[in-house]
């Protein structure tokens, strides 16, 4: 009787409909571009604080770049000198961490889901690092010392981490990148994998 | 079947982040708190910095957290906020195709929001603030079945958004039947903005509604009951034990009657020839 009247009938409760997955045709919700955006402003942060240390800088740049670094007590501004460097290496290294931040950035402003889930990682980890700082060891977290990189981590972690931007990243689609999964199951994906225009990316 | 599963790295990793990010965003109000004690003037801007955190991105991600663990997924007649919060009453039904409906409701002069995006939303708070007004004004979305509304309706009172009538469509799932067992195409919920407030629950800025959403669920019936071909039934008593508070923690109080308003005798033609007549 009852699988008689069963397709007639739905369950009583709806389906979580897990938002984990969005449609293919979804457009990009502004949380992965806010996340994105965060990612370059790290970027940005650490090259001032970059020049800031290698360079003489205005008095208020000088202020920013203080707080987009790590100062830990923000006593006195760090110098070249600190670091026992030249400038030319200081500056290469600062910039190639930089460059990374914005390669992953832009892969997260594309969808996604493993620089997301990268870009995830390292925020928490720093954002871990700084708690332990604070709690353990009684480091300041104002304005003047890290209180806007830290900021920026957090929102990055809130953004990237929000449905949407879990949906947007994890949503089918028919080039591939990342997901070979998806594209062994349709053939025109498994094409687009193999294509070389698609490896640019 | 492996596309079906429930768990995965992924998905477990999400769910992590999605927890530590809300952990985090309260140390950052916290932090961001105390720090406003020690700038001065600069201290105005951080409380406000504060409350942006706050209501924007603590209290909704505390939310969405919390109400996936304790409020039930299935249909309570209640819609739901875009934070997992129980929204305004369900308490107006729909018989008949969309193309009828949409006819129907322009016949009765309800105007279609438009969709909310980054230009609709400026607009929206800048004529509130002004008084203009803007009669397409987007609504805040609303969900039932887990989907955002598929229609939504208004009309504006005083010539400004901030009071409007306004009802909100969700095209129910197929062969889906209601509690009692009575099959309907479509599920509305219908309110009254009174004023812009704050809400009670996230601190954000957003309308408040008239608790007797009796009065405007009328209001809506009344109107479209005039469009010919349109017939109404009643169920009486439907969600008689709904009184409690919206989304926003503005306070409902409903008789609990669900009008059926069924316009699948409305043949679309005729409704816009009724409308041609009218507006000329």
């Amino acid at each position: 009787m009852s699988a008689r009247r069963a397709p007639h009938k739905r369950a009583a409760f709806e389906p979580l409909a897990p938002a984990v997955t969005g449609a293919p045709d979804m457009h990009r919700p502004a949380a992965t571009v806010a996340g994105a955006v965060l990612v370059f402003l790290r970027a940005a942060a650490g090259m001032l604080w970059a020049f800031g240390v290698a360079f003489e800088l205005p008095p208020w740049l000088q202020a920013v770049a203080a707080a987009s670094g790590d100062a830990s007590d923000g006593s006195s501004p760090l110098t070249l000198a600190d670091f026992d460097t030249t400038p030319g290496v200081f500056l290469g290294v600062l910039g190639f961490v930089a460059l990374v931040q914005v390669v992953f950035g832009s892969f997260v402003l594309a969808g996604g889901n493993v620089a997301r889930v990268v870009v995830m990682v390292i925020s928490t980890l720093s954002i871990i690092g700084s708690f332990i700082g604070w709690w353990e060891f009684g480091q300041d977290i104002t304005v003047r010392t890290t209180l806007l990189t830290l900021s920026l981590d957090i929102l990055v972690l809130l953004a990237l981490s929000s449905r949407e931007a879990a949906a947007y990243a994890r949503r089918p689609r028919r080039r591939r990148r990342e997901r070979r999964r998806d594209g062994a199951r349709t053939p025109s994906s498994r094409r687009a994998v193999g294509a070389p225009s698609d490896s640019a990316g | 079947m492996t596309a079906r599963r429930r768990w995965s790295i992924g998905r477990a990793l999400d769910g992590f982040f999605f927890v530590f990010a809300g952990l985090a965003a309260i140390w950052l109000a916290y932090l961001s708190f105390t720090a406003s004690f020690s700038l001065g003037w600069a201290g105005i801007a951080m409380v406000i910095a504060f409350w942006v955190l706050l209501a924007y991105l603590v209290l909704p991600r505390l939310h969405r957290i919390l109400t996936a663990v304790y409020v039930p997924d299935y249909f309570m007649g209640r819609t739901r906020t875009s934070d997992g919060l129980l929204g305004d009453p369900v308490n107006l039904a729909f018989q008949g195709e969309r193309e009828a409906i949409e006819a129907v409701m322009a016949a009765a002069g309800w105007i279609a929001a438009d969709p909310v995006s980054l230009r609709s939303s400026w607009r929206i708070i800048t004529s509130t603030l002004r008084r203009r007004s803007y009669p397409r004004a987007p609504v805040s979305p609303l969900f039932l079945f887990g989907r955002m509304q598929d229609l939504a309706y208004q009309q504006e009172v005083a010539g400004s958004p901030a009071q409007r009538h306004h009802v909100r469509l969700w095209k129910c799932p197929d062969g889906w039947l209601l509690p009692g067992g009575r099959r309907v195409d479509w599920l509305a919920a219908g309110t009254f903005d009174r004023a812009v407030g704050l809400s009670l629950f996230t601190l954000q800025v957003t309308h408040r509604i008239d608790a007797d959403t009796d009065i405007e669920r009328d209001h809506i019936v009344g109107s479209v009951r005039a469009v010919p071909g349109v017939a109404v039934d009643v169920i009486r008593d439907f969600s008689t034990g709904y009184h409690s508070r919206n989304g926003g923690g503005d306070s409902i109080t409903t008789d609990g009657d669900l009008p059926i308003v069924d316009v699948s005798a409305v043949g679309v033609s005729a409704v816009d020839v009724a409308a041609a007549e009218a507006g000329t």
